[in-house]
């Protein structure tokens, strides 16, 4: 290969789209960074000086914005070898309590706008017979959370569509891989939306989920920083057989671990020893 | 009689729906058997007759059509036991072949229903600090399958909303479980979607859709009757606590374990003879 590989990221403002998209500039890769939000772009553009590093507009929740990036990049760059669908928020409150519109948002970015994205790029990895897609999935993605629970149904999702896609393309020389995070310290605990409910009095559910809310943001403090999932993301680029999945972080590679090696029963105890906690301790 | 349990059904007109809340009608149980379409109702009609089972309209697409019959239950009973969260459809085809909107619709009935149902029936079951909610998985839900992305999708997210209903709802004596059943014999197979660009003469996808639909085919020959789950789910209802989950048949156990013991790079080697379109010429 002469010239150098193509790749495009959605959700590169901050945490681990933007310091992907630094690494991959580095190593060499003609980067094309996406967000929804130009405005935002500045921490970016400055870090980026001297990179082969271009920024264009993609908000995954909309059609007409994908379609308009994707072709963007094959009249610049003529392919598109590597997608990193990263572009994701979570909404935090009980499963009972979200509204249909909070429901759907939901999933619009971290589900439907993820397979948009991957829909509008595939035609051209297949002419081309090769490409790469990494979804960014979560250690959310195995193991359910109370209080994160729609959070958690997306990202289960995305494991079934990575199983499922990576099947469906692989004689078409494509590879489909996913990272699993665990807790990362990015700007992810601040872009969290809350249930409406959330704010109101009436909730049954406030208490606990206030006590939940605080200690998830203890948790992301100290945590490793989004550089590390820009590695592994690299790592995954150059493994010639690309693996099915990639965990990273303590929690993302050990607590699966400990879940399967338990008995399901004594798994639910535990998790409900971690939530009971909560539900005793007073405010 | 009255103080007999209130159970509420969706998707009840048909298959694994129907076979449950008839039998569970014949337990005694107070049965609201819900379904969409007028016009496929007269069976339940039928059996509303000899049986405390009472039809009910409910799309559990439409928020304002689930909320309609939830309160008309609860003034009619003041209480609601159970929820068994039934009605699905499967959309099929490889994803490319999908559009947004075959995706959005698959989530809109499989997981958005699922949850708008039990978001209207928990505010009671937590006042009467009591409840039940059976949540119908499937295989695909710990098993994603190439061709049916979108539907093991759905399983996949049901998977994990049943795991946080369970913590969440607990402290008011809420159970919730899933039950995970692999083929069954019933109309899942003609009712189901094809995405939009299947049968289009431009997919790339064409032998492999021609290879799986004579795979799930033959996988359905083998299917099993509807009544051993609904062994499964009346033994679900009795249960208590209710498992975290309950499989049906030896297959689905089968599957079960291999994808839990087998390393992901294993578990792909079988699914690539299982599904060998890597190697078909073109
Ligand atoms: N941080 C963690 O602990 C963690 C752990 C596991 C997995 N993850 C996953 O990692 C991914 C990136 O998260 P992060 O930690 O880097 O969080 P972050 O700092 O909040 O970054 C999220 C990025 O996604 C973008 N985004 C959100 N909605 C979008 C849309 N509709 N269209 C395009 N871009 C959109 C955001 O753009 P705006 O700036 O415009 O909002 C932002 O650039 C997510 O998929 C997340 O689920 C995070
Ligand atoms: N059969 C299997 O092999 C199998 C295996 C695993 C899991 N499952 C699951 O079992 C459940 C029942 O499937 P089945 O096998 O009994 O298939 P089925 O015979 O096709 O029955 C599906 C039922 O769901 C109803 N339904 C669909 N969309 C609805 C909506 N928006 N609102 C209300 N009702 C709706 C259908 O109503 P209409 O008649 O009006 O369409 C029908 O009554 C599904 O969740 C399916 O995913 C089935």
């Amino acid at each position: 290969m002469d010239k150098y590989p193509v790749a495009l990221i959605t959700g590169c403002s901050t945490g681990i789209g933007l310091e992907t998209s630094l690494l991959l500039a580095r190593q060499g890769y003609r980067v094309f960074a996406t967000m929804r939000d130009l405005k935002k772009s500045s921490s970016l553009r400055q870090a980026a000086v001297g990179l082969s590093l271009e920024i264009l507009q993609l908000d995954v929740d909309k059609p007409a914005s994908v379609k308009k990036a994707v072709s963007a990049v094959l009249k610049k760059a003529g392919s598109i070898d590597v997608l990193i669908n990263n572009a994701g928020w979570g909404a935090f409150g009980a499963t009972e309590e979200f509204t249909d519109k909070e429901i759907h948002a939901q999933f619009e970015t971290n589900l439907f706008g993820l397979l948009r994205v991957t829909r509008a790029v595939l035609p051209a990895m297949r002419d081309q017979k090769s490409g790469r897609i990494i979804n960014v999935g979560s250690l959310a993605g195995k193991m359910t959370f109370a209080g994160i629970g729609l959070y958690c149904a997306t990202k289960y999702a995305v494991e079934a569509v990575t199983e499922s896609l990576r099947l469906e393309v692989r004689p078409f020389n494509i590879q489909v891989g996913l990272v699993e995070p665990g807790v990362i310290e990015t700007r992810f605990k601040d872009n969290r939306r809350k249930a409406q409910t959330f704010f109101q009095e009436k909730s049954a559910y406030q208490p606990v989920m206030e006590k939940v809310f605080a200690w998830s943001n203890e948790r992301a403090k100290g945590a490793p920083g989004p550089e590390k999932v820009a590695g592994t993301i690299l790592k995954a680029l150059r493994d010639r057989r690309m693996a099915l999945r990639y965990a990273l972080g303590f929690d993302a590679v050990w607590y699966p671990v400990a879940k399967w090696f338990m008995p399901s029963f004594v798994y639910e105890l535990v998790m409900r020893r971690m939530y009971g906690r909560f539900l005793k301790e007073p405010a | 009689m009255n103080s007999r349990p209130v159970v509420l059904v969706t998707g009840a007109n048909s298959g694994i729906g129907l076979a449950c809340a008839e039998a569970i009608a014949r337990k005694g149980y107070r049965v609201y058997a819900t379904y969409r379409n007028p016009r496929k109702a007269g069976h339940l009609w039928r059996l509303s007759r000899s049986l405390p089972l009472f039809p009910l309209l409910m799309d559990v697409n439409r928020t304002p059509s689930v909320q309609k019959a939830v309160s008309q239950i609860l003034k009619k009973e003041k209480r609601v036991d159970a929820l068994i969260n039934n009605a699905g459809f499967v959309m099929a085809g490889f994803w490319e072949d999908l559009s947004d909107k075959d995706v959005r619709d698959q989530f809109e009935t499989n997981v958005f229903g699922l949850l708008r149902v039990s978001r209207a029936v928990l505010p009671f079951m937590r006042k009467q600090g009591s409840g039940k909610i059976l949540n119908i998985g499937s295989v695909a839900g710990f098993a994603a399958l190439p061709g049916l992305g979108a539907y093991s999708a759905t399983k996949f997210a049901v998977n994990s909303i049943t795991e946080a209903l369970r913590m969440e709802t607990r402290p008011w004596g809420i159970d919730v479980t899933e039950i995970n059943p692999g083929e069954i014999q019933t109309s899942v197979v003609q009712n189901a979607r094809l995405g939009e660009r299947v049968k289009s003469p431009q997919s790339p996808y064409t032998p492999f859709t021609k290879y799986f639909e004579n795979f799930s085919k033959e996988r359905f020959e083998k299917a099993a009757p509807v009544e051993k789950l609904v062994g499964v789910v009346l033994k679900a209802l009795e249960d208590r606590p209710m498992k975290r989950r309950y499989l049906v048949k030896l297959d689905d156990y089968f599957t079960y374990y291999l994808r839990w013991l087998l390393p992901d790079a294993l578990w792909e080697w079988g699914l690539g003879i299982m599904f060998p379109w890597s190697r078909f010429p073109r």
